[in-house]
């Protein structure tokens, strides 16, 4: 189980409202505690139109990353003539150093179920999928028998509450490389097929899984609906940024410790990076966050007041991504970090488009000679307009993110970036085989472990 | 079921007599899908015009009905679009990324632009990445370096297999005159063969002579057509008129009748030929076995020669206008000897080199040369054949002199030639005077040491007197060979208005060979001064190009960037590997020693025997790509800029040919082994750009899903499951993935077709082919069946059931297997993408050709020569 970082008391609580729970399978206790109060909520008072319209209404947006409107996104699946639909909760968690969607799933996979269900009721579904990491067996054992205990009790299955309409959740374990994360590639391997993008538009929702009108959120998402629907848009809207409401799940890694942490979107960077810890004193000092997991941005010291919301990292370089936050001291070379991201994005490209299979590798190369200290004359402009022609002709966002480590690098750090290219120096004396900048020890090689 | 209502019984109209609608009719029209009435046509903005669709039409396919080009490499138009090679990204306004056109649907009032700025740098830059991960060539070196561009692997292919006529054949694509050039040419070629660096370069200029000799002696003694290289247009009925019938002249006609139209010839001389008959001397081009034989091959094509009619001499252009001639080429060539500038010059016995030869070449001995000293002033092919032909002539002392250095001579492959026969040669000495006695007689010739200075813009030293070195040759004659220009007095003339000319030379357009006169055009020598033989050659076959649309009526500034496309590229070339191949020297021509042939104007090369022939062009290496003129991608490459000589110009400079892959964003990239385990389809995956046409025709069209997107990041390959052989795939060698590909990735397998029928009078319905065949040609159907019961059931009355018009799915898709030629008589438009798949041969009924690259080419010796090629799968003997 991964750690929880202590937060703020002041700070609310909706993902992890339930994590407490001692066995939080238990459906008894977590009835009492609220548990599927509001399915029934939407379907006796609410109906499908109004769950819309509360979901719409208390300004959610989706977790997975690019932050769409989540009741826009229901209205527009229910608004495509089609014989059957489709709601596919992905857990799946694609960043392989992330945790926060399987401790979400771990802690209370009644919420998730939950959400899932009243998507599907909302949307006209029928049939929800949740997926999840094939190697996740516990957070797979839990969402079984949370279904199962759900459909015993008469909260999912056929004709739930009355209400003639049929829920059927299931959970399917999918096993893939990075690219599962991106919601056409996750259809695609729930299809059976291999996982490749499709160009959106047409988005899922006019043509999702099987072709069919197919609603895909994050679980984070969709477990903060019935919260919703129990209290109300109103004091949704009331919690984190004004444009981006609610919580999110943050792992943050630093020096000094690392965790899960639920924050209310709109904190500053600086209080979350404070949430793992003060940096030890010794003389070392922070140098750069990782926000967003591997195609993430590098952000210095200067931007830690940046607000962690969707639209505010998109504007320095960075994005929401899969939730992580990587703390960088002193020792750390940016353009090693850049290089190695960049490569992480590169080796688990799908290889369908070619700014994507070709392009990203290029950048790679480029990274890795300046790290080796063998640049060719225009690196950098060809750095730079590769990234910019990736990013306008791109298929999907994994090969427009993976231009944002070397990117924010470049926005950021250029002194470190020139002396590499410039000088052929490390400041941080880690890429070899450069020489270290003057006047400082270098550092002892990092034993291979 | 409302037009079942609208429409009247049809049974009503029709006449009582009628036969009753077939089943098929009947099926067709149960069956068909309903389509909606009519589809409701939305308006959108391209490029500034406003162009109509239906709704639910893509961007891509209401450009593509709108003859709007978006270029696409990954679109297969049978599927919805894929989105992989984002070649097709247009500009759409209002949106922040651009989308891609095959898979964006119309919306009414859009405004797409389609070749902004921005749009095609993102291609370009594709492309780019693209070639640099495109670990593959086009064209061989050879290829490149021909002024013609000959398909040189290809005919040296056909060579190896002996077939001669095939040989010729492709050889006749481009240079009408194989065994002329297998003489004449300078060989540029050869120079550039990559098989020197295993041994020796291929002897490719011998190898097409003896394969152009073949066919003359076909055509002589047993009146053997020549082969045509393409299929011989429809009379259009339009006149041209070449003046000039030397090779440039000659090409252009020969061209230009092939395309169908009528065309003149007119020569000044008693005889066609030009330079070829007059300038080469016969030693070195037999005119009546050699030249005149080749010529035939234009006039059995209705060319008409008129001899004894010169330019300004007999006729004018307006006269040929008046005569109804639709386009004019002039092609006179260069006869005006250049002049040395110095003093005594004017001497009688100082002669013009041409006009010596114009005597000699026609077999008269030139007044009082035998004992004559002669000295021979130039370095070119006219200098060579001055001194070898005075030797012959029984001048006492021949010496040539000039005033470069020896290997900087435009003829330095034939000079050691002529020193065996005995001409004396003095290199870096140029003339200063000419030494006459009282009667102005040629005592001698005064000559300066030349030292050679810096490189000039030819590349070679530039030679520069070096005072107090003269010296003096005694001689009694002096012939000039140091170049030759136009001979333009015409211009001046009445009648020839519009045609003018720069610095000695004919203006004429390079690409469109216009004139400053409508309907004239300029081509050969007379346009680019005096050059070789090939060079004339391909001057006149792009000139007929350029003339033929002309004719046609056609834009000709479109012929540009056509013409440009036509022509083989020279920029992308590559490494072609060769790791175990056997040293094995070149097969040279035997030649008659220096002591018989100086005395005799015999030609004095031994050609091949067949088997050194065949041996000979056996040692090609075939350096290069099969699909080169299908290849999209390097069509978009020439398209964009993208090639080698339009990103790195400073490397496209003499020897400094580099790779494909090399651009900015050369890196690490792949080299795949080619895969030729399957009978039809050759696979070579170096050449794969990942478009996945393959893999989605082959799951989604064909159903047999060999082919997917394999491994995963850069390493992504479209390949069958773990690179087994197609043989071991679900492949059912419909070729489909071959037809589809956009680049030289998967190709149909070159190999020799057989032509089968099947008497079905004679068929017993055994079956037995049915089981044999591996390939599922021939399968159980319909018409079997029906047999068998017959055969059980007497009783049944097969006249009965034969006048029931019975569709069964063979003889419905042989009715219907010319829907598309039918649909185009009728003006319906149809989409040569949409067309059907391929259907299995038996149902076709059997073409006329072998379908390989059917045009005008039919039994040709395949069947004579047997099983020696057929690409691994031999039929039985």
């Amino acid at each position: 189980m991964v750690n929880r970082l202590p937060t703020p008391s002041t700070w609310p609580a909706i993902l992890l409202e339930r994590a407490d729970a001692a066995d939080p399978t238990d459906l008894d206790a977590a009835a009492a505690a609220g548990v599927f109060e509001a399915l029934r909520r939407a379907i006796r008072d609410l109906g499908a139109t109004g769950t819309i319209a509360t979901v719409a209404a208390s300004g959610l947006r989706g977790r997975g990353g690019a932050g769409f409107p989540t009741g826009e996104k229901w209205r527009a699946a229910a608004a495509v003539e089609a014989p059957r639909r489709y709601v596919v909760a992905n857990g799946y968690g694609a960043d392989p150093a992330t945790f926060t969607d399987r401790a979400l799933l771990e802690l209370d996979p009644y919420a998730v179920v939950e959400g899932t269900a009243i998507a599907a009721y909302a949307i006209g579904a029928t049939e929800a999928f949740i997926a999840v990491r094939a190697e996740q067996v516990e957070a797979i054992r839990r969402l079984e028998a949370a279904i199962a205990n759900a459909e015993e009790a008469g909260f999912l299955g056929m004709d739930v509450h009355g209400s003639g309409h049929d829920i059927d959740v299931r959970v399917r374990p999918v096993q893939g490389a990075y690219m599962l994360g991106e919601e056409t590639v996750l259809l695609k391997a729930l299809e059976g097929r291999r996982g490749q993008p499709e160009q959106r538009p047409p988005h899922p929702t006019e043509r999702g899984l099987f072709g069919l009108p197919t609603v895909v959120q994050n679980v984070q998402t969709l477990a903060a609906v019935p919260w919703i629907v129990r209290n109300g848009p109103g004091a949704f809207g009331a919690i984190g940024a004004r444009e981006s409401p609610g919580t999110i799940l943050v792992q943050v890694r630093g020096p000094a410790a690392e965790g899960i942490a639920e924050v209310p979107l709109g904190t500053s960077l600086r209080d979350i990076v404070a949430l793992a810890g003060k940096l030890p004193r010794a003389a070392r000092s922070f140098k750069a966050v990782l926000v967003g997991g591997p195609s993430g941005g590098l952000l210095p010291r200067d931007l830690l007041d940046t607000p962690y919301d969707f639209e505010s990292l998109r504007a320095v370089g960075a994005h929401v991504g899969s939730g992580s936050l990587v703390i960088a001291d002193d020792r750390a070379c940016v353009v090693d970090l850049a290089r190695l991201l960049t490569r992480f994005c590169s080796s688990e490209a799908c290889g369908k488009s070619i700014p994507c299979r070709i392009g990203t590798k290029r950048l790679a190369e480029i990274a890795d000679r300046m790290t080796e200290g063998r640049p060719r004359q225009n690196d950098m402009g060809i750095l730079a307009d590769l990234s910019a022609d990736i990013v306008a002709s791109g298929l999907c966002d994994h090969e427009r993110l993976a231009t944002l480590p070397l990117g924010s690098a470049m926005r950021y750090f250029q002194a470190e970036l020139d002396a590499h290219l410039l000088r052929s120096s490390c400041p941080a004396g880690v890429c070899q085989p450069i020489k270290v900048a003057a006047g400082r020890t270098p550092k002892t090689p990092v034993k291979a472990s | 079921m409302a037009d079942l209502i609208t429409r009247p019984d049809s049974r009503l109209d029709r006449a009582p007599a009628a036969s009753p609608e077939s089943l098929a009719e009947r099926l067709l029209e149960t069956q068909a899908p309903q389509r909606p009435q009519s589809t409701p046509r939305i308006r959108i903005e391209v490029d500034g015009r406003v162009v109509e669709g239906d709704e639910g039409q893509t961007i891509l396919e209401v450009c593509r009905d709108n003859g709007i080009e978006i270029p696409t490499l990954c679109y297969e138009p049978k599927l919805d679009g894929f989105g992989a090679c984002r070649m097709c990204v247009v500009d759409v306004e209002g949106e922040d990324h651009p989308p891609i056109s095959c898979s964006r649907t119309c919306e009414d009032g859009m405004v797409v632009q389609t070749q902004t700025e921005e749009i095609r740098r993102l291609r370009r830059t594709n492309l780019e990445l693209i070639f640099s991960d495109h670990n593959a060539y086009c064209l061989p070196p050879c290829q490149n370096k021909c002024p013609s561009h000959i398909d040189i692997p290809g005919f040296l292919k056909a060579n190896a297999e002996a077939d001669w006529r095939e040989s010729t054949r492709i050889f006749k694509r481009t240079i009408p005159f194989p065994s002329v050039l297998g003489r004449v040419c300078p060989a540029p070629c050869e120079e550039h063969c990559r098989r020197d660096e295993v041994d020796e370069a291929i002897a490719i200029r011998d190898s097409h002579r003896y394969a152009g000799d073949q066919v003359i002696k076909a055509m002589l003694d047993d009146d053997v057509e020549p082969p045509l290289p393409f299929e011989r247009q429809a009379p259009t009925g339009r006149r041209a008129a070449v003046i000039g019938s030397g090779p440039a002249g000659m090409a252009a006609a020969y061209y230009l009748l092939l395309s169908g139209h009528d065309v003149t010839v007119f020569e000044r001389d008693p005889a066609p030929g030009g330079m070829l008959r007059y300038g080469i001397p016969q030693y070195r081009l037999p005119k009546v076995e050699v030249l005149e034989a080749e010529y035939e091959s234009v006039t059995r094509l209705g060319g008409k020669v008129v001899c004894n009619a010169g330019l300004g001499r007999d006729f004018t252009l307006d006269d040929l206008t008046n005569q109804g001639f639709g386009a004019v080429i002039v092609a006179i060539g260069c006869y005006d000897t250049n002049k040395l500038g110095i003093p005594g010059e004017d001497a009688p016995e100082v002669l013009d080199g041409l006009e010596y030869l114009r005597t000699a070449t026609l077999g008269l001995p030139y007044p009082d040369h035998a004992g004559k000293r002669v000295v021979v002033i130039g370095g070119g092919f006219t200098s060579m054949d001055c001194s070898r032909t005075s030797v012959r002539q029984g001048a006492r002392d021949v010496t040539l002199v000039y005033r470069r250095d020896m290997k900087d001579m435009p003829a330095a492959n034939e000079v050691h030639e002529a020193i065996e026969e005995g001409v004396t040669t003095i290199f870096q000495a140029g003339p200063v005077r000419i030494v006459t006695d009282e009667q102005n007689n040629v005592t001698g010739v005064e000559f300066i040491r030349m030292k050679l200075g810096e490189p000039d813009a030819s590349g070679r030293r530039r030679p520069e007197p070096a005072p107090g070195t003269e010296f003096t040759i005694p001689c009694d004659r002096v012939l000039l060979a140091i170049g030759q220009g136009p001979e333009l007095d015409w211009l001046e003339q009445p009648g020839n208005e519009g045609v003018t000319a720069k610095r000695a030379r004919l203006t004429a357009d390079a690409v469109t060979f216009e004139t400053g006169r409508t309907g004239v055009f300029g081509t050969g020598d007379v346009r680019i001064g005096a050059a070789t033989v090939v060079q004339a050659i391909a001057e006149g076959r792009r000139a007929a190009y350029a003339v033929d649309a002309y004719l046609r009526g056609n834009d000709l500034s479109a012929i540009r960037t056509r013409q440009t496309l036509a022509e083989p590229q020279p920029e992308f070339l590559s490494i072609v590997p060769f790791t175990s191949e056997v040293k094995e020297p070149r097969y040279r021509l035997a030649a008659m020693p220096a002591e018989v042939r100086n005395k005799s104007y015999i030609e004095y090369e031994l050609p091949y025997t067949p088997e050194a022939a065949m041996a000979e062009s056996t040692r090609c290496l075939q350096c290069t790509c099969e699909a080169i003129g299908f290849c999209d991608l390097r069509r978009l490459g020439i398209e964009y800029g993208t090639t080698l000589k339009t990103l790195e110009p400073q490397y496209h400079q003499g020897a400094g040919y580099r790779s494909v892959t090399e651009n900015r964003f050369t890196g690490v990239n792949h080299d795949y082994i080619r895969d030729d385990s399957h009978a039809f389809i050759l696979r070579e995956p170096s050449r794969c750009i990942d478009c996945g046409r393959c893999a989605n025709v082959c799951a989604e069209v064909v159903g047999a899903a060999c082919y997917d997107f394999m491994r995963i990041g850069f390493d992504t390959l479209v390949t069958t499951p773990l690179d087994m052989s197609l043989n071991d795939t679900p492949c059912v060698s419909c070729g489909r993935c071959a037809e589809t590909c956009p680049t030289g990735a998967l190709m149909p397998k070159p190999r020799v077709l057989q032509k089968y029928e099947v008497d079905e009078s004679r068929c017993i319905l055994c079956g037995i082919c049915v089981d044999a065949c591996p390939y599922d040609a021939l399968r159980d159907g319909p018409d079997i069946e029906l047999a068998q019961t017959s055969r059980e059931d007497p009783m049944i009355d097969l006249m009965a059931i034969s006048a029931v018009e019975m569709d069964t799915e063979v003889t419905y898709i042989r009715r219907e297997a010319d829907w598309a030629t039918r649909a185009a008589a009728e003006g319906r438009l149809i989409d040569a993408g949409r067309l059907l798949p391929v259907l299995p041969a038996t149902t076709r009924g059997l073409p006329a050709g072998n379908g390989h690259d059917g045009n005008g080419h039919e039994g040709n010796g395949h069947t004579a020569l047997g099983s020696g090629h057929g690409g691994g799968h031999a039929h039985p003997k």
